[in-house]
């Protein structure tokens, strides 16, 4: 008897795992057969018949291609300002113990528990406030906000992975803090300095709810043109933009890992 | 034993000015992005509203009045219907999630198991947005919406198939986060602990159920916790699957900005949401704790 509900839940449980790995994979399949969809309209899935329209209507849109720059500026800017601003935080907070040191590490990962949509309310309202209504600055202070924690917890990661003893060999040898930094500690914390550096890209790109709220007119992200379309025209143009951002950010994390050996992070404990 | 001497020698004052030299400017983003605008929008949430005005008037008085009106059965559906569905969908998250964790931890080919853990950090880093437009299309008008909402028995249009869509969503996203959690707590089970209850003449459903299951509840729980408290505060699953029909407390913070311009109602909701997000963070391993503490069979099998 117990052999049979063995080999019963066996069976049932390989058909749920079929099924989860079908639902995973699937609605992806289906977003990126449809944006090469032949038809002017939008059709059942799978199409008859198949073109590039669509993907020639999401380069040829000027709505898309400003939210693709700014995008892309907007994750520049995140990127370079979150690193050094995060660097900067491991730095100090992976030296020796001081008093009040676990609140300002808890305190700098708090973005993380903070719905975003309230990070973006209370950043839209506090701008409005204070007169701030350019939507570059606003998005990029919004993402800077948002990436930080990833930052200061990958490049922590790996400068706490430093043997303490190899920076003070290098300060008894007679280098100054300055120094002892740039040529023992940074080279030796690169990877994961590099990896911080590309979530904190990666993440801006993606970012919706924060976007949101901060785009304005003239300022907005692809994600925030997107949902845009998504709301106003029932047009394929929007699968195409998602296999587009699809494609920049597997491109983006395939090449840092091949150039930094940044998948070390992730799978190293 | 240089280390030592190099720590008496160090001039404190020189490092502790360093500290405070790299401290600032993290501290400057925190101050200026974080804290002042909460501190702002919990002095807001007490304000009274004006139609056509960003802010309250600066003078003016300060009230309950937008928290209360949250009681209202309008408004307080919006967190009960947040709450359920949320649950609904980190129950199926964590108990689809459970025995697929389990398979990979068994797989014995290496390159098998790097090759699902891979798959599944794949999709995870696929772009939020692209995700949840894939599932709009592939479980909606275009897919499958319609055979499946009447295998279902409902309308594609119903608020039934709606919340599916959204429930849908949480799973789809949840699901591989929860698998990856449990991956690690399941690795760390002793396989010696089953093989022996199995050797000792248990089926192999009982010995999980007595040994893996029980063993495995820290990574459960922390799978439970983490997926529930992103599920609460989740924006773009719910805007895009739940079409309208289906809104989270976090939809309805958004319509308070995109629709009526009502920033000390918004300003209200968002500190509830705020206060909601972190004490589930904080109470609900504490709970868990407690649960599994009192636990009979994970105080067993723990000795």
């Amino acid at each position: 008897m117990n052999r049979i509900i063995d080999d019963l839940l066996i069976v049932l449980l390989l058909c749920v795992i079929a099924l989860f790995v079908v639902f995973m994979i699937l609605p992806l399949v289906v977003a990126v057969t449809m944006a090469f969809d032949g038809r002017n309209y939008m059709g059942a899935f799978p199409p008859t018949d198949f073109s590039l329209q669509w993907v020639h209507k999401f380069f040829g849109d000027e709505f898309y291609m400003k939210g693709v720059r700014t995008s892309f500026l907007i994750a520049f800017f995140t990127m370079i300002i979150s690193t050094g601003v995060g660097l900067a935080a491991a730095v100090a907070l992976a030296d020796r113990d001081f008093p009040g040191k676990d609140l300002l590490a808890a305190l700098f990962l708090s973005p993380l528990v903070i719905p975003a949509v309230v990070i973006g309310f209370a950043l839209l309202l506090f701008f409005s406030q204070i007169g701030v209504f350019d939507g570059f600055i606003r998005l990029l202070a919004g993402h800077v906000l948002i990436t930080i924690p990833y930052a200061i917890r990958v490049s922590l990661a790996g400068l706490v992975a430093i043997p303490k003893s190899t920076r003070e060999a290098a300060l008894v040898l007679g280098a100054n803090e300055w120094k002892a930094f740039w040529t023992i500690t940074l080279p030796l914390a690169k990877t994961n300095v590099f990896a911080a550096a590309i979530f904190a890209f990666i993440f801006s790109m993606d970012d919706v709810a924060v976007s949101l709220f901060l785009s304005s007119v003239d300022a907005y992200t692809l994600p925030v043109a997107m949902v845009g379309m998504m709301r106003s025209a029932f047009d394929l143009s929007v699968a195409a933009g998602a296999v587009f951002l699809m494609v920049v950010m597997t491109t983006i994390m395939l090449a840092a890992d091949i150039l930094f050996g940044i998948g070390k992070v992730l799978t190293r404990r | 034993m240089t280390a030592e001497v190099l720590e008496e020698n160090a001039p404190a004052s020189r490092l502790n000015a360093g500290r405070i030299l790299l401290l600032t400017p993290p501290a400057i983003v925190l101050l200026l992005l974080l804290i002042i605008p909460i501190l702002n929008i919990l002095d807001q949430s007490f304000r009274t509203f004006q139609a056509g005005r960003v802010g309250a008037v600066a003078g003016g008085g300060r009230t309950l009045q937008n928290y209360l009106e949250l009681l209202d059965s309008a408004y307080f559906y919006y967190f009960v219907e947040t709450f359920r569905i949320s649950f609904i969908g980190t129950v199926i998250s964590v108990v689809l999630a459970f025995p697929i964790a389990y398979l990979i931890t068994r797989l014995r080919s290496q390159f098998l198991r790097g090759v699902v853990a891979g798959g599944l950090i794949g999709i995870i880093s696929v772009s939020t947005l692209v995700r949840v437009y894939a599932l709009l299309l592939t479980f909606g008008a275009v897919g499958f919406g319609r055979p499946l909402s009447s295998l279902l028995g409902v309308t594609m249009s119903s608020s039934e198939y709606t919340e599916f869509m959204v429930l849908l969503g949480l799973v789809y996203f949840h699901t591989p986060i929860s698998v990856l959690i449990l991956i690690g707590s399941i690795q760390a089970i002793n396989p010696r602990l089953i093989e022996a209850a199995q050797s000792l003449g248990a089926p192999r459903w009982k010995s999980h159920l007595s040994v893996t299951i029980p063993l495995a509840l820290p990574g459960i729980g922390a799978a439970f916790v983490i997926s529930f408290a992103v599920c609460v505060s989740a924006f773009v699953i719910p805007l895009i699957l739940g079409a309208g029909r289906v809104q989270f407390v976090s939809n309805l913070i958004y319509s308070r900005f995109s629709v009526v311009s009502n920033y000390p109602s918004g300003s209200a909701i968002s500190i509830v949401l705020l206060i909601t997000a972190v004490l589930l963070v904080i109470i609900l391993p504490w709970i868990f704790s407690k649960i599994f503490a009192k636990s009979p069979i994970f105080a067993r099998v723990q000795k």
